[in-house]
């Protein structure tokens, strides 16, 4: 299973070349999706395309996703430079948006944010915890701990102390309404573009200076690659993890805070996201780093965005997750089916392997 | 790479322009709940796809509706010369707002926001564009401070369910054998509480001995939540369940028919759900609201401001009771509770009965003396 993971979030040889043409194959497929029913497949991209950069709303829609859609990405690619596979972003994201929801009451924004990633990383750092000090699951604890998350906020505080009072008559579900101060700024009237999209590059630029160029970065990618060996050298791999983790918490806490400050202005009764999850598609599909994964949360937060149109024409705005799911496993496969192959295929390895093997590299 | 991205945003920009609707189109945003809840959202999509346009949804793009079919509905005034209709739902919260600007953009000449989750974005686009019509189905508008205010452009249409929820809790209060009732809200909010609050003011009046049970799923698109809540209501010995709980209450009724128990509905007519256990429905005429917006619209009599529905308007009421559920009704009981709803009924429409629309109220409220107004079982019923 770890083999598994470590060849489907490996580097590709190209990754951008291979992310280029797995989106470009999804996007040909869904065409002809299209196509397939009957329905004009030109329009209905005609619509795609108008709805995700036609005019400064429609792009501040596709920003407003695309932030959110970034934050998650990095979070999953940050915990696999560890080695773990964090599929609580979900959780963590309710969690961010939940303290950003609170603090909203009293703070400006850029403090709401701070608090949301600090919720989040909170949520990010068990699962971190529980495996470095009881060796849980990083997979089974992060599903669970979302299922906490959603029953906790969604069916609790939510619904129960933190609902918005309301009058007798009056049906407001979700918590009170944040402040003016904590609404984040937007640039133009026409727009929705706020200072969120911006940020999000911002931090992936940080995430990319980190992994890449400092020395807890190269740490982190070395408990990735392997943790005996990692030990062996002296770094303390458990602490390390649980860092990782937490920093994968937070960006998926700021994503939800981003939802919050930025369109919602409260928490909303029902909050319906996927964003989480979807991180995992849009760190798979940017080969895992930070660039990569800015380019694919561009990419697929403009797809969702210009898919609400697609309803014009009488297709399922649930399109963009056909695309995106078509991405995912044009990436993925594969990295899956190599080895495979490679095992099928018969290979003069055998006669290679009675060479004797040197004992000691220099 | 920059000329191609200039490209594009022509491309675009060209389709933008050309999109010009025809005349009298009408826009309709639904929240994440969704089509095919067949209840409150299918119901106003019904004004707005069969009763204005005379169509049909179905999987390749709308159909003209036979009459034949259409005759069937409850309410089947005449069709209006609209085109098809634009709807867009709503996959996530943050689309709300762009989905009813893309509806305004798009021409339509009046905008229906379908849902009380609607309310902000109705709030900030009909402000963005003030020449543009809205209708808001369930919620008034709001303030910045969450007072209930006017704009002139945004029609907002409340329900008193109570009214009708007081003649559904009255008829499971004289039919019910284990003298225990029980109501599935969804999310508790003042909007389910006026459900519950006139459904169990109705029992009161006809049958102070019934208890009635009570229990809130919390969600209202989570059938497997009312699956679960309406099994155990049923097992505590609830004969006739009344739901009031979205998607959820398609699990209530789901429950019913495990248990081979009687369940009312709500919003839309939901016999056809399961017709041997539906005994009625508590529907609330979204349809009507939509269809009447249109229709002023189209007589250039369209004006904003609050419009309440209730009994007397026909906004709410009872479906025919006539499935197969009530047949399996002796038909005395039969015709004595129905005469009794009825009675009720009229009571409640010349203000004689105030059902209550809170719990506060539901306190406060004294059961109607039923000599007075005739209740014939009421008054069997008394020791």
């Amino acid at each position: 299973m770890p083999e598994l993971r470590a060849k489907i979030f490996a580097p590709a040889r190209d990754p951008l070349w291979s992310a280029i043409a797995a989106v470009t194959v999804s996007l040909v497929l869904s065409f002809l999706a299209i196509a397939s029913t009957g329905r004009d497949p030109l329009a209905g991209f005609g619509y795609l395309i108008s709805g995700a950069l036609g005019g400064p709303g429609p792009f501040g829609e596709t920003a407003i996703k695309s932030a959110v859609l970034i934050l998650t990405g990095l979070s999953v690619a940050v915990a696999f430079t560890v080695g773990l596979f964090n599929i609580g972003a979900e959780g963590q994201l309710i969690w961010g948006g939940l303290a950003a929801a609170v603090a909203g009451r009293v703070c400006p924004w850029p403090l709401c944010l701070c608090a949301a990633a600090a919720a989040g990383a909170v949520w990010g750092f068990l699962p971190g915890v529980l495996k470095v000090r009881r060796g849980v699951h990083e997979v089974i604890s992060t599903i669970l701990l979302n299922w906490i998350a959603i029953h906790l906020v969604h069916g609790w505080l939510v619904a129960g102390p933190l609902a918005a009072g309301g009058t007798a008559s009056i049906s407001v579900a979700g918590t009170e309404p944040i402040e003016r101060a904590a609404w984040l700024p937007r640039f133009f009237s026409q727009s929705r573009l706020d200072v969120g999209f911006p940020l999000a590059l911002i931090v992936a630029a940080g995430i990319w200076f980190l992994l890449t160029r400092t020395s807890r970065g190269f740490e982190w990618r070395a408990v990735g690659a392997g943790q005996e060996a990692a030990r062996a050298a002296g770094i303390p791999a458990g602490r390390r993890i649980c860092e990782a983790m937490a920093l994968s918490g937070a960006l998926a806490g700021l994503a939800g805070g981003l939802l919050i400050l930025g369109t919602e202005h409260k928490y909303p009764g029902v909050f319906r996201t996927g964003y989480g999850f979807d991180g995992i598609a849009v760190a798979l599909v940017g080969g895992g780093t930070a660039a990569g994964t800015a380019l694919a949360g561009i990419f697929f937060g403009a797809i969702r965005a210009g898919a609400t149109r697609l309803q014009l024409v009488g297709i399922h705005p649930s399109f963009a997750e056909l695309i995106q799911g078509m991405a995912v496993l044009l990436v993925a496969a594969p990295r899956i089916f190599q080895p495979l192959f490679a095992k099928l295929r018969p290979t003069p390895q055998p006669a290679a392997s009675t060479t004797p093997v040197p004992t000691v590299q220099p | 790479m920059k000329r191609i991205a200039l490209c594009v945003c022509a491309a675009a920009l060209a389709l933008a322009c050309k999109k010009k609707q025809a005349e009298h189109t009408i826009g309709l945003a639904l929240d994440v709940g969704g089509r095919g809840d067949q209840s409150f959202n299918d119901g106003a999509l019904r004004g707005l796809e069969a009763m204005a346009a005379g169509l049909r949804y179905t999987a390749r793009g709308y159909q003209p509706l036979p009459d034949a079919e259409y005759e069937k509905l409850e309410l089947h005034p005449p069709h209006l010369p609209i085109p098809p209709p634009l709807v867009l739902s709503g996959k996530a919260q943050e689309d709300y707002e762009p989905n009813l600007q893309l509806l305004v953009d798009q021409g339509a000449e009046l905008v229906i926001a379908v849902g009380f989750m609607m309310e902000p974005a109705v709030r900030a686009v009909s402000a963005r564009n003030p020449s543009a019509k809205f209708l808001l189905i369930d919620s008034p508008v709001l303030d910045g401070s969450g007072r209930p205010t006017t704009v002139p452009n945004v029609r907002a249409v409340v329900f008193r369910e109570h009214e009708g929820s007081m003649l559904a809790g009255a008829l499971a209060g004289e039919l019910t054998r284990s003298g225990k009732i029980g109501f599935v809200g969804g999310m508790q909010l003042p909007l389910i509480r006026k459900f519950e609050a006139g459904y169990r003011a109705g029992a009161r009046a006809v049958n102070p001995q019934a208890q009635v049970l009570v229990a809130y799923t919390g969600t209202f698109d989570d059938e497997k939540k009312g699956i679960e809540v309406g099994q155990d209501l049923y097992a505590r010995g609830c004969d006739i369940v009344f739901h009031g709980a979205g998607l959820d209450g398609l699990g209530v009724i789901k429950a019913a028919q495990q248990a081979g128990k009687l369940v009312i509905g709500v919003d839309s007519d939901q016999s056809h759900v399961a017709p041997h256990n539906v005994l009625t429905s508590m529907v609330k005429h979204a349809d009507l609201a939509v269809y009447l917006a249109v229709k002023d619209v189209l007589e250039g009599k369209f004006a904003g401001g609050d419009v309440v529905l209730g009994l007397r308007e026909g906004g709410v009421g009872l479906a025919p009771a006539g499935g197969d559920a009530i047949a399996a009704i002796t038909p005395e009981m039969r015709s004595a509770a129905l005469a009794d709803v009825e009675r009720l009924r009229a009571a409640i429409i010349a203000g004689k009965v105030r059902p209550p629309g809170t719990l506060d109220e539901l306190a406060r409220f004294k059961p109607p003396d039923p000599a007075e107004l005739g209740l014939a079982h009421a008054v069997a019923a008394r020791p």
